[in-house]
């Protein structure tokens, strides 16, 4: 859905200090996060690999060529 | 004219078209897929279309199309200010605004909030004198959360509207929008035994002003069906008179007559399907004194739902869509129907276009 959202387009390359501020560069920006810029519950990020739930959350720090992943939460099952 | 029907639907947009016999209908792959589409509608004003969508994982937005659903943008700013203490929820109804008012829209939305653009569905500002509206501590949410679900614009009077939330009731402006006031007085809340008539707190399920005689409103209700003449300042109860039951969601109109109304009933509150197994459209022809059953064409037996924006009309027809995924298209004001579509996933809303 995130990629229809921009023309098919599955990756962008963005300069960030921060994760949270990696995906608020991004056109789907205001669907990966709320009206209170707070992350929607369901969506998962990961650097490089681990949930950024483990480190420092949206105040992560980017610090060399890291790859940042978004991937809906496994939810549903009353739709 | 070329009937077009936007069929929104739990799992993305259909666009349904045939010709003037609407005998065959052609339906379209889904657009907008993944998303819930809440409501979809043409604006005539530049011949783009509006959706309602909401996603569990990615929220409540909108999104617009200028080429017939072959791309959409979505709303870039759309939310509560934080001082109101709410969050925005869904998006249930967008209205475009009148002919002259280039890029105004209005969107209806839950916890019981409408907003106004006036970029074209870019940008979104909530309608603060109706979300701080100071009897919202009266209103309760209705089964499908708070919904704003009904917008409609006066025809002749450009201060007039009109918003309709489930529960809080009917609501009137006369001033574009400055100031709100309820339009309930005579509409039941059995719900609330010890005063099934409050100013606020109804549990209107949709609400239609009448385009070629806008002081008639129409209204289907958690407690029956209603009609206006005096722009909602009064309503009459109009069931007990063919109807099976006043509880339902969907209301039709035919905007060349304004006697003529259409409901299809459900067996009530706390069995939300269609009653006997009789999935059937009642019309009057005069103003709700009587109603007559229409059943020509339609299945039976049938436990169907047909959800409160799950239907629609134009000058040569009317229409409705089921929670079970079928539409169905009358081409003569009901009395035989044609099923347009059916396997859909649970329809949301249908909403007939001109599209030339």
């Amino acid at each position: 859905m995130l990629a229809a959202e921009v023309g098919g387009k599955r990756r962008f390359e963005v300069e960030a200090e921060t994760v949270g501020s990696a995906l608020r560069s991004l056109p789907i920006a205001n669907l990966v996060f709320d009206e209170r810029g707070q992350l929607r519950q369901l969506v998962n990020v990961y650097v490089d690999g681990v949930d950024v739930r483990e480190l420092e959350g949206m105040e992560t720090a980017l610090t060399g060529s890291e790859e940042i992943r978004l991937v809906a939460a496994i939810a549903g099952g009353s739709l | 004219m070329s009937p077009t029907l936007l069929v929104g639907t739990r799992k993305g947009l259909f666009v349904l078209s045939s010709d003037e016999a609407r005998q065959d209908w052609k339906v379209s792959d889904p657009l907008l897929k993944g998303w819930e589409v809440f409501h979809a509608v043409p604006d005539s004003r530049d011949g783009s279309v509006y959706a309602a969508t909401n996603s569990f994982v990615y929220g409540a937005t909108v999104h617009r199309s200028e080429d017939r659903g072959e791309t959409w943008t979505r709303a870039e700013e759309l939310g509560l200010p934080e001082d109101t203490g709410l969050t925005l929820e869904k998006t249930w109804h967008v209205r475009p605004g009148r002919e002259g008012e280039d890029g105004r829209l209005w969107l209806g939305g839950a916890p019981g909030v409408l907003f106004r653009s006036d970029d074209s569905g870019k940008t979104w500002e909530a309608v603060q004198s109706l979300v701080g509206h100071e009897t919202r501590d009266k209103w309760n949410p209705g089964a499908g959360g708070m919904c704003c679900h009904s917008i409609q614009l006066d025809p002749d009077e450009p201060n007039r509207m009109y918003a309709a939330i489930s529960a809080a009731g009917t609501f009137r402006t006369e001033d574009g929008g400055e100031s709100w006031e309820p339009a309930n007085t005579g509409v039941a809340a059995d719900f609330f035994p010890d005063n099934p008539f409050p100013e606020v707190g109804q549990c209107v399920h949709k609400l239609l002003v009448h385009p070629a005689r806008p002081e008639r409103l129409w209204q289907q209700n958690h407690c029956g069906v209603y009609r206006s003449d005096d722009h909602g300042r009064n309503w009459e109860r109009l069931e007990g008179n063919g109807l099976p039951s006043g509880f339902g969601f969907p209301i039709m109109m035919d905007p060349s007559d304004p006697d003529t109304a259409f409901v299809i009933p459900e067996e009530g509150a706390e069995n939300r399907v269609t009653p006997d197994a009789r999935l059937g459209v009642y019309r009057t022809r005069d103003g709700g004194e009587s109603w007559e059953l229409l059943e020509g064409g339609l299945p039976e037996p049938a436990w169907v739902a047909v959800l409160r924006e799950s239907s629609s009309s134009d000058d040569g027809g009317v229409y409705f869509g089921t929670q079970s995924g079928s539409v169905f298209a009358s081409r003569n004001g009901g009395e035989s129907w044609t099923e347009a579509a059916t396997h859909l996933p649970p329809i949301l809303s249908v909403e007939a276009a001109d599209w030339r």
